[in-house]
């Protein structure tokens, strides 16, 4: 008998609100293995590989909920002002795992039991561990009960393949391509909805599925292609459903095949709008694999993501990974790269650059709500290098800010958080008989914080230089003044400095080097350093949507951006500052050491239909990737707009109901955006 | 030496082969009706006023002149016509070199007609070809003989423009007589340069020409390809800003004007591509 929604979260909500210390792992696990038995399945008509349920994010819940608890106890005092001013967020981070897919596939969920079995037997020590391998096999059992169930239910509404799939799955590992798209899918159901870990890659799908696809009849491989990505694009994930493609193996041999090249093709003529793929360029990768991907994207299809193979590599193992576990890296999310046994978290912290510049600029204030949220100081300063001290010494006091805040939570992970089945995935975890979460089990357990708006303070930074301490054309106290009264009267001023300064992104050889000394000004204080949880922190120039909302809470800045519009994105020029083009933007990126930012330095490349038509446009995107790659570049995404067709989507949403776009990590239906948006990319696509 | 450029394109793929970085010459010697870059058919440098960029801060008081619109924050106001050493100017376009690199681009010379700048143009495309990088002029033809002389060691491919083979139709369309552009296009042929032909069909007014073109090409023995452009009136507002009598044709030249026109080409047994599709 299955239950509803209704019931189940009644179910759940007794063990949120049971008072006093309990045993997350206990607790969690028999919760999980309640929801699986108890769930209603729900077998979809378009389904082929798996069914759907009805508990959606209620396991999730039950850690988000003590988050929000924890919150409570440390958003206090500063870290409070900080939240309403927005200089700094931290959080916990259960959203970007990678499990390990190659055992998942190459076992099943039958093999997969089996080696906790064996493995519990052989390292099980004491009674700590014993609870682990336990919880784990309750975990395991619940899933064959739940494939058992689901089987049934698959044979009553005539799906035969799905429920002999279901059955051999049960018994044995998967033996064909069907199967292991079957577990594949499986397994991010057990993974994402009922451990509530949330899974943001499916692996580097090519090299997972190959030996099975090289087992089947051409055509009959090719469908199913299809509709395993069509499946997988329903799956209920909060952005998008990555998967990774090309790369090489762990001997540095590309891992390409004409698997690789089914699956873009595949891509390029479906509608699929959940699903990003992200290509990891090697130096070996074929050139016409990159070709087919820029071809998919010249047709609209803009999900691609390339990332530079040996950038991410050297970012990780400067951040202290091994190199055999860097080279088996995966990307999770948007674009962020883990290494092999990581537990990957890349969203803790989130700081905001120009608000550091803002606090340096104001005594320590926040411009909009006067609060005392940065250190104080006189905000005198008789050179550009005393500003820049000031300002590097504000921006540090946000990381020591952000990282006390995500130690709160990360110190408490027994309290928070567990994942028996995505711990079991990865044999050194399961050696160790210890949860990735409640034990810290992960050989690397890292965090990471983005710094939001790189440009918007590179920008203002110079601007400062030229207006204060160059040219002498006003005092700091006058343009503190005008900042703070968000221009009023200065329009003439705020034109110039917006559109005629030197800007990042053009190739000006200062500015660009003032973007990199930010940078590792920025790296110097939060990769390597030490987190709660035995790993250290990590780097990201990820601003991603937040730059709306970080951008909303920021005073006037000096590189005359008006108070309250948004911050630059990711790497990225300042939107509508690249007056110099793409060649000069992504060689202004490529300057950034990378390597200092293994959490992502992004560079997002707007470009209308016209300048890259057919296949010279083929060409000059493949050429432009290599340079950037060739300069130093770490990843890259390329949006390819047409206004017109973007304001006709505006005008009458239900006539482009297909037409996607690039919002900075992921993919959305252009209809979906705010009218904001929609105006946004409508004068980025005019440029 | 210095030269008179309008302006520089980076990421240019329609002038050429692989990633270009276009220049823009000041100054031309043919006065085509539909010409799409006004601002380089004067050899004067010359200031636009862009009304509708005016954010009316008052920082020009009001005056249209070089020094105001180099304080201009809107882009309203527009100088065309800047003075470069070839030095400096060199070095400039060679900051996309790893791009031409690995795309098989370099520099083309546009204008205008670079050639009026014959001396200049040598000077810049021998500092280029010294660094390694590669070199196209795009040329109207309309020049004396001599400078093609002077550019040829240092070019790597023209880009030549037939824009009518009769004589009365090119002089209605351009101003000019078309003698000397076919003669020079002989003698560069004959010289043995690679040459592109464009053919920038403009419905109505020279898209009777394709079948005398491939015809003439045929005679030459052309052994090349020859692009057919697809015109535009986009750039009216520019005519508007330079205060210049606006002379684009209102007329729309469709994909299948540019297809039978490629089609008539090719059966004279010429290459030919539509420029639309660049196939």
């Amino acid at each position: 008998m299955s239950m509803t929604r209704d019931e189940l979260t009644k179910y759940i909500d007794t063990g949120w609100k049971c008072e006093g210390e309990i045993d997350v792992f206990e607790k969690d696990c028999e919760t999980f293995v309640f929801l699986m038995d108890n769930c209603q399945i729900i077998i979809p008509e378009e389904n082929r590989f798996f069914v759907d349920v009805n508990c959606h994010h209620l396991a999730a819940e039950l850690t988000w909920y003590r988050a929000r608890v924890m919150k409570k106890e440390i958003m206090t005092g500063d870290h409070a002002h900080a939240n309403d001013t927005l200089a700094y967020t931290g959080m916990l981070d259960i959203s970007h795992t990678c499990p390990k897919w190659e055992d998942i596939l190459e076992l099943g969920f039958y093999g997969l039991k089996k080696r906790v079995e064996e493995y519990k037997n052989k390292y099980s020590k004491n009674d700590k561990t014993k609870r682990f391998y336990n919880g784990v096999l309750k975990f395991y059992d619940g899933i064959d009960r739940f494939l058992e169930r689901a089987a049934k239910l698959a044979k009553e509404c005539n799906k035969s393949e799905m429920a002999q799939g279901l059955l051999n799955l049960r018994n044995r590992p998967p033996r064909n391509l069907y199967e292991a798209m079957q577990t594949s899918i499986a397994y991010y159901v057990f993974h994402h909805t009922f451990e509530g870990t949330y899974l943001r890659t499916m692996g580097r799908i090519d090299a997972l599925l190959y030996p099975f696809w090289i087992k089947e009849d051409k055509e009959y491989a090719k469908k199913l292609i299809y509709d395993y990505f069509a499946e997988a694009d329903r799956l209920k994930a909060p952005a998008n459903i990555p998967f990774a493609f090309g790369g090489n193996d762990e001997k540095g041999n590309s891992t390409v095949s004409e698997l690789t090249y089914e699956i873009v093709d595949m891509y390029a003529n479906s509608n699929l709008s959940n699903t990003k793929f992200h290509l990891l360029c090697a130096d070996n990768t074929p050139d016409a694999i990159v070709s087919e991907c820029f071809k998919a994207i010249q047709r609209g299809k803009n999900s691609i993501f390339f990332l530079s193979d040996s950038k991410v590599i050297e970012s990780l193992i400067k951040n202290g990974a091994d190199i055999c576990d860097a080279m088996k890296y995966h990307i999770v999310g948007c674009y962020e790269a883990g290494c092999e046994g990581e537990l990957t978290c890349t969203s803790n912290g989130r700081i905001s650059i120009p608000k550091a510049l803002e606090f340096a600029l104001n005594g320590g204030r926040d411009m909009i709500t006067c609060y005392q949220t940065g250190l104080e100081t006189d905000s005198h300063f008789e050179t550009f290098e005393e500003l820049f001290d000031e300002f590097e010494r504000q921006f540090a006091y946000l990381c020591r800010q952000t990282m006390e805040v995500i130690n709160h939570y990360e110190a408490h992970y027994d309290k928070l958080h567990c994942a028996p089945l995505f711990s079991s995935t990865y044999p050194d975890t399961l050696k160790s008989g210890k949860d990735l979460y409640c034990d810290r089990g992960a050989k690397y357990n890292n965090s990471s914080i983005n710094a939001i708006g790189l440009a918007t303070a590179v920008d203002s930074l110079a601007a400062i230089k030229k207006l204060v301490f160059d040219d002498k054309t006003m005092s700091l106290e006058k343009l503190t003044e005008i900042l703070k009264s968000d221009w009023k009267g200065e329009e003439a001023l705020r034109l110039t400095v917006k559109n005629k300064y030197p800007k990042y992104g053009i190739g000006d050889d200062e500015t660009d080097k003032l973007a990199a000394r930010v940078v590792d000004m920025m790296s110097s204080h939060i990769s390597g350093k030490p987190n709660a949880k035995g790993g250290v922190y990590r780097l990201g120039l990820l601003s991603i949507d937040w730059r709306w909302e970080f951008g909303e809470k920021c005073g006037a800045s000096a590189d005359g951006r008006r108070r309250g519009e948004t911050l630059s994105q990711n790497t990225s020029a300042t939107f509508g500052a690249a007056r110099e083009g793409v060649t000069a933007h992504l060689a202004s990126i490529a300057r950034i050491d990378a390597s200092k930012v293994p959490n992502g330095s992004i560079a997002d490349i707007d470009l209308h239909i016209s300048a890259v038509r057919g296949v010279a446009g083929n060409e000059a995107l493949c050429a432009m990737l290599k340079t950037y790659f060739d300069l130093g570049g770490f990843g890259v995404h390329f949006n390819v707009l047409d206004t017109e067709i973007l304001k006709k989507a505006k005008e009458d949403p239900s006539a482009y109901p297909d037409l996607q776009v690039r919002l900075c990590g992921w993919n959305v239906l252009f209809s979906t955006l705010s009218e904001k948006e929609k105006d946004e990319f409508i004068a980025r696509s005019e440029i | 030496m210095k030269g008179l450029i309008s302006s520089i394109k980076r990421m240019e793929i329609h002038d050429g082969d692989g990633l270009r970085t276009t220049i823009f010459f000041k100054g031309c010697t043919l006065k085509c009706i539909w010409c799409h870059n006004p601002e380089s058919i004067s050899p004067m440098e010359q200031t636009a006023f862009f009304s509708v960029k005016c954010a009316s801060c008052g920082l020009c008081k009001g005056e249209k002149n070089k020094s105001t619109s180099l304080k201009c924050p809107t882009g309203a106001l527009t100088h065309f016509g800047t003075e470069y050493e070839a030095d400096k100017l060199c070095e400039i376009l060679a900051k996309d070199k790893a791009y031409f690199d690995n795309s098989g681009g370099g520099v083309t010379f546009s204008g205008g007609e670079c050639l009026m700048q014959a001396d200049f143009a040598k000077e810049l495309a021998e500092k280029l070809k010294e660094k390694g990088i590669s070199v196209y002029i795009d040329t109207c033809g309309y020049i004396k003989k001599e400078a093609f002389e002077k550019i040829i060691p240092f070019t790597d491919k023209f880009l030549y423009d037939i824009k009518a083979i009769d004589s009365k139709v090119h002089k209605e369309c351009t101003g000019k007589d078309n003698d000397l552009i076919l003669s020079n296009l002989k003698f560069i042929l004959e010289k043995g340069c690679d040459v592109e032909i464009r053919y920038p069909l403009v419905k109505g007014y020279n898209d009777s020409e394709a079948e005398k073109i491939g015809e003439f090409l045929k005679k030459c023995n052309f052994s090349g390809k020859v692009k057919v452009l697809q015109y535009h009136d986009f750039s009216g507002s520019r005519y508007e800003a330079l205060g210049m009598e606006n002379t684009m044709p209102k007329v729309f030249t469709s994909f299948e004007d540019v297809e039978s026109a490629v089609n008539t080409i090719k059966s004279f047994s010429v290459d030919c591509i539509n420029g639309i599709t660049e196939d």
